[in-house]
């Protein structure tokens, strides 16, 4: 009886010891919260004060300079909007291309009055396809020339050295009238070109403009390339002019020579 | 069975008593851990503090006053070299001077007539030809006709010749309607690069290369009706040979005409 007495005391005891085992283990699972709630461990103090380091971190490296930083950029903005890029300006550039593209227009128009002035039948027909600024016309012109200006005489009319320089002076002849022709046509493809890119720069912003300008640069270069071919052809057409100028010297001189062989060949025989 | 298994229980009793020793042990040493560990933690706290403060310090803030840097540096390169405001607003003024030195200049060159006919159909004739006027054109054939006059008819001149007389008067008619027409483009590409650099005198950095495209454009117009007016000249020119070369060839026809005439009179005498 007394053991079982005993055991059940042991017992109890033994489950107290182990309740109270248990309670010191809980509490010493939760002790964090259970001190930073009373504000006296020296780990919040600690926390505090790095948190508090972190903060005026954060103040004087990060949001001072990130500050300097904005204020520089607005800076850069302003200066940009407002002295380099304004939109005034860039409005009114395209403004004036828009004004431009109506002063294109007319001068084109103008360009287009008829000039032609022929009366007669052959030198109008010639004329047409002179100032038509149709490349496709350009066959046509040796024939209506041919009928205007006449062909090479046949070799029973005249020796073969002129029948060649009138051959090559009628080649010259034809040959500028025709590239008269093409550099009409070229040019008023320039002017269409020009027209388009003017359309193209009435939308255009300050950074494509660059890229139409280097287009108009091009087609400058190209504009001027067919303008030196014009005048290479304006300079064979007087080069041919000149020559014969010195080719009827010396057929003069080749004349004077014979006739003075005749000349004494005639006198010799009247002796 | 039964009795086996309290056999073994009745063994282990001592077996526990120690490990409760141990337990107990145990607990005490937990119970002891916790200053330590926390002591462990409070060194860590510290050391992660120091880390992100030395990052903050040092990476962050390092960038940070690099990027302030550079920031600062673009900003007064662009305001100082590329864009200076004393500079923009020089070049404006440049374009302005320029503009009332030689603009007034230049209008009065271009001004000067530079008519000098002095009889009356000469004078009407040469008044339309340096008018600039297309709208004049069509007046053009009757005062050319009273300087020149018509071509020669059927009965004074033969076909070649009256044909090529025609071509010449057609074509010095064309080029010189052709002049006219240069003369009216002329002042409206002059009246375009005054517009162009009116706007310069006030235009930004950023709308100065649409200002330099729309001239180029405009130059481009102006190259195309240089074409125009050099085509005209190479008809003329052509046309000039072409009479020339003419003349040689009637020569050359006249010639054995005339060879043809002899030999008949020398056989028929």
């Amino acid at each position: 009886m007394k053991r079982r007495l005993l055991i059940r005391g042991w017992r109890f005891i033994r489950k107290g010891v182990a309740l109270g085992l248990a309670l010191v283990v809980v509490v010493l699972m939760l002790p964090s919260k259970a001190r930073s709630q009373l504000g006296l461990d020296p780990c919040c103090a600690i926390i505090s004060a790095g948190l508090s380091t972190i903060s005026n971190l954060l103040n004087s490296v990060v949001a001072k300079p990130l500050g300097a930083i904005q204020q520089l950029e607005q800076q850069s903005a302003n200066f940009e909007q407002q002295v380099v890029f304004p939109v005034t300006a860039i409005n009114q550039a395209r403004g004036m291309a828009g004004q431009f593209q109506g002063q294109f227009v007319q001068m084109r128009q103008i360009f287009q009055v008829p000039v032609a002035s022929a009366t007669l039948v052959t030198p109008q027909q010639l004329e047409q396809s002179l100032l038509s600024r149709n490349p496709g016309t350009v066959p046509q012109i040796t024939n209506n020339y041919a009928a205007l200006y006449g062909t090479v005489m046949p070799s029973t009319d005249a020796p073969q050295s002129v029948r060649d320089l009138v051959d090559m002076t009628d080649a010259e002849a034809q040959a500028a009238m025709k590239k008269a022709v093409e550099i009409d046509a070229l040019a008023d493809l320039e002017l269409q070109a020009a027209e388009q890119i003017n359309q193209q720069l009435q939308t255009a912003a300050p950074g494509s403009a660059s890229i139409l300008d280097a287009q108009t640069s091009a087609w400058l270069v190209r504009a001027n390339a067919y303008t030196q071919s014009a005048m290479a052809e304006l300079v064979r057409v007087r080069s041919i002019e000149l020559a014969n100028t010195g080719a009827q010297v010396k057929f003069s001189a080749a004349h004077t020579n014979t006739l003075y062989n005749s000349g004494g060949l005639l006198l010799q025989g009247a002796h | 069975m039964k009795q086996r298994a309290l056999a073994l229980i009745h063994g282990l009793r001592p077996g526990f008593r120690s490990g409760k020793r141990w337990l107990l042990l145990l607990l005490l040493a937990v119970v002891l851990a916790p200053p330590s560990a926390r002591a462990a933690g409070i060194g860590d706290i510290l050391t992660l503090f120091k880390t992100i403060a030395s990052t903050i310090q040092g990476a962050i803030g390092g960038a940070l006053s690099g990027i302030q840097t550079l920031n600062s540096t673009i900003n007064n390169f662009r305001q100082q070299i590329i864009w200076p405001l004393a500079q923009i607003n020089q070049a404006r003024a440049f374009v302005a001077s320029t503009r009332s030195q030689y603009g007034g200049l230049m209008f009065q060159i271009q001004a000067i007539r530079n008519n000098s006919a002095t009889l009356t159909n000469p004078t009407q004739l040469e008044s339309v030809f340096r008018n600039g006027q297309s709208g004049s054109i069509g007046q053009f054939q009757p005062l050319y006709t009273n300087v020149y006059g018509n071509v020669p008819s059927s009965n004074d001149a033969r076909p070649v010749q009256r044909n090529m007389v025609d071509m010449d008067d057609a074509l010095a008619q064309g080029s010189l309607k052709t002049t006219v027409l240069s003369d009216q483009t002329a002042e409206g590409m002059l009246a375009l690069a005054d517009s162009i650099e009116q706007q310069s005198a006030t235009a930004a950095p950023g709308a100065a290369p649409m200002l330099a495209t729309q001239a180029g454009i405009s130059e481009l117009e102006s190259q195309a009706y240089l074409a125009k007016v050099l085509a005209s000249e190479l008809r003329q020119e052509a046309a000039k040979l072409a009479h020339q070369n003419s003349l040689l060839k009637q020569s050359a026809a006249s010639t054995r005409n005339l060879q043809n005439q002899v030999q008949q009179v020398l056989t028929h005498p």
